[in-house]
């Protein structure tokens, strides 16, 4: 109890509180991610898939030409 | 054992369970087999019926819902002009969103995508695009928010997806349409129905769609409203809207449907009349009573048109018929989380959780939830989970902004800080991510790293005012007035009600004019 005693009460009990408005940065606002609809992920799942698709028959064509060199 | 049956019932029973490269392969044999060519030959019925059945399980395989689809290229968005008023009266355009704030959350709570608009709680192929302003600054989107990402042009995509289609079959495309007779096959409605799916879905030629769907309509007498739907969706596709509102208003006097309701909102939506596109869904809806896609759809243009208050509460009446709809729980647990009430958000995500959604947005969405409303036990598994989901970087790199600000809030500014970093690791363009490592520079009392960051974000993302009012407060501080005033100018115009603006603005035009 004695420890109570060294702190002393800091609230001022008459006249004005007042506190300087100091501006402070802003940070960004966490962001809550927007759900994907269902076609949405279907269309891309196909693009990737067509894009993949373009890239394997790519580099089967360059393998190719590369044989044939 | 399978080798036994009847191998078009076979296929049929594949179809209908929706094994559609199953299905189609073994049409394939079966046509094969059959002596036939291009076309099917009209005395062999089984052979037709293999075509018929090969070309919907090709259409299956590449549906894509056509009401859910329109998104706007940079090129059909800039080369607007089917709008009809330029300079559109308040509350009567999609282009002016910020001029009804009515009981949202403002922009210092809600974050706003590069439209104006605050962010959505879920995102369709439609939210994707956002028209930006202008050319410059439909180029320079960030990819930070996904609801603000550009395409070159939507026909782009249709005809990338229509090359791949190709691309799979190795001996050529399975109907030669350059060869079609489409006088012949417009004779036969049922089989011509078949066959404008296929063209208009797989091989996304919509030129010769439109000429099928035109001879048929005409076969039909003009009589079948299926066809002038139809009509109506290649002249949409083909950005003729004022056309295509011609055949679905046709179309509706014949017979009332749903999917021609929304399509008509959709040409109405384009040329910016989301007043016009309400009534319908409205007359819509006196036909269709509790009809959920109606409902759902007036709750988007209301979002759309920044009334959260008003799209909460139709989303709420989408939930008093379909208690399942994940767009109508993911807005309104968004608008909840925005509006301070972390608690009931939670428990909307958690009814999504418990619903079987389970990916990478929904645990971030979590996380954060829980974080804020203080259940921390769950908030950073959750956020594990979000990581170990994430499908991509840019993912990845939102939910580690995220994290960053968990960090923040419990105090720990070296985890915040490597937290941010690490967003930016995962994508360099995350305008927010340099905004907050900025403020966490300027703790440290590194105010150049944070002015370089800030300038970074600014030009990032010009739309946040977060970024802009931050640069004006340093300059201040260290007293470049003149950079100050612009940056805060800036800021202002990203969100004019913010009052530290304002106030800073003040102080630096009271400096100037002692000056």
């Amino acid at each position: 109890m004695a420890d109570v005693k060294m702190f002393r009460e800091v609230l001022p009990k008459q006249g004005q509180l007042s506190v300087e408005d100091i501006t402070t940065m802003v940070l960004c606002k966490p962001k809550l991610l927007p759900l994907k609809s269902l076609t949405l992920e279907k269309l891309e799942k196909m693009q990737q898939a067509a894009q993949d698709i373009i890239r394997q028959q790519k580099t089967a064509e360059e393998e190719k030409r590369e044989k044939a060199h | 054992m399978g080798s036994e049956m009847e191998p078009l019932l076979l296929a049929w029973s594949y179809f209908r369970r929706r094994k559609f490269q199953l299905c189609a392969d073994l049409c394939t044999q079966m046509l094969e087999k059959s002596p036939y060519d291009q076309e099917p030959a009209p005395d062999l019925p089984v052979s037709q019926a293999a075509w018929i059945l090969k070309a919907r399980a090709l259409t299956e395989m590449v549906y894509i819902d056509e009401i859910d689809i329109d998104q706007e290229g940079i090129a059909e968005m800039i080369l607007d002009e089917n709008a009809i008023a330029q300079v559109p009266r308040p509350g009567t355009s999609l282009k002016l969103p910020g001029t009804n704030q009515t009981g949202g959350p403002s922009q210092a709570i809600r974050p706003i995508t590069q439209t104006g608009r605050p962010v959505t709680g879920f995102l369709r192929p439609s939210t994707q695009s956002g028209r930006p302003g202008t050319m410059e600054q439909a180029i320079r989107t960030p990819r930070t928010t996904y609801t603000a990402r550009p395409i070159m042009s939507s026909s782009g995509r249709f005809i990338r997806l229509g090359t791949a289609s190709m691309l799979t079959s190795p001996d050529g495309p399975f109907i030669n349409l350059s060869r079609l007779n489409l006088t012949k096959y417009s004779q036969k409605p049922k089989l011509a129905k078949a066959l404008f799916e296929y063209i208009f879905h797989h091989e996304n030629d919509v030129k010769t769609a439109l000429d099928l769907a035109a001879l048929s309509t005409e076969h039909s007498q003009y009589k079948d409203w299926w066809w002038k739907v139809q009509i109506g969706k290649c002249y949409y596709r083909l950005g003729m809207y004022r056309d295509a509102e011609k055949q679905f208003k046709s179309a509706l006097k014949q017979q009332e449907m749903v999917d021609t309701f929304l399509y008509l909102a959709k040409v109405y939506m384009l040329l910016d009349q989301p007043v016009t596109a309400l009534n319908l869904f409205k007359q819509g809806l006196d036909k269709f009573p509790g009809e959920v896609t109606l409902l759902c759809g007036i709750a988007r243009i209301y979002e759309e048109m920044n009334n959260s208050s008003s799209a909460a509460e139709y989303y709420k009446e989408v939930l008093k018929q379909d208690n399942t709809h994940v767009e109508a729980i993911a807005c309104i647990g968004s608008n909840h989380f925005y509006s301070d009430q972390p608690e009931i958000a939670l428990r909307f995500y958690r009814r999504l959780l418990q619903m079987g959604v389970y990916n990478c947005q929904l645990l971030n969405n979590l996380g954060l939830c829980c974080f804020y409303a203080q259940q921390y036990d769950m908030t950073l598994t959750s956020f594990e989970r979000a990581l170990s989901l994430a499908e991509n970087e840019e993912e990845a790199a939102d939910v580690w902004y995220n994290l960053g600000h968990i960090a923040v809030g419990i105090g720990d500014v070296n985890l915040a800080h490597q937290c941010f970093r690490l967003a930016l690791v995962n994508n360099n363009h995350h305008a927010e991510a340099y905004n907050n490592l900025a403020v966490l520079e300027m703790r440290k009392g590194h105010v150049e790293q944070a002015r370089a960051l800030l300038q970074t974000a600014s030009s990032l993302a010009p739309h946040m005012y977060e970024p802009h009012f931050n640069f004006a407060t340093i300059s201040d501080k260290i007293g470049d007035l003149q950079r100050s005033y612009v940056a805060a100018q800036k800021a202002e115009a990203a969100f004019p009600d913010h009052v530290d603006t304002q106030q800073l603005i003040k102080q630096l035009k009271q400096h100037f004019a002692m000056l």
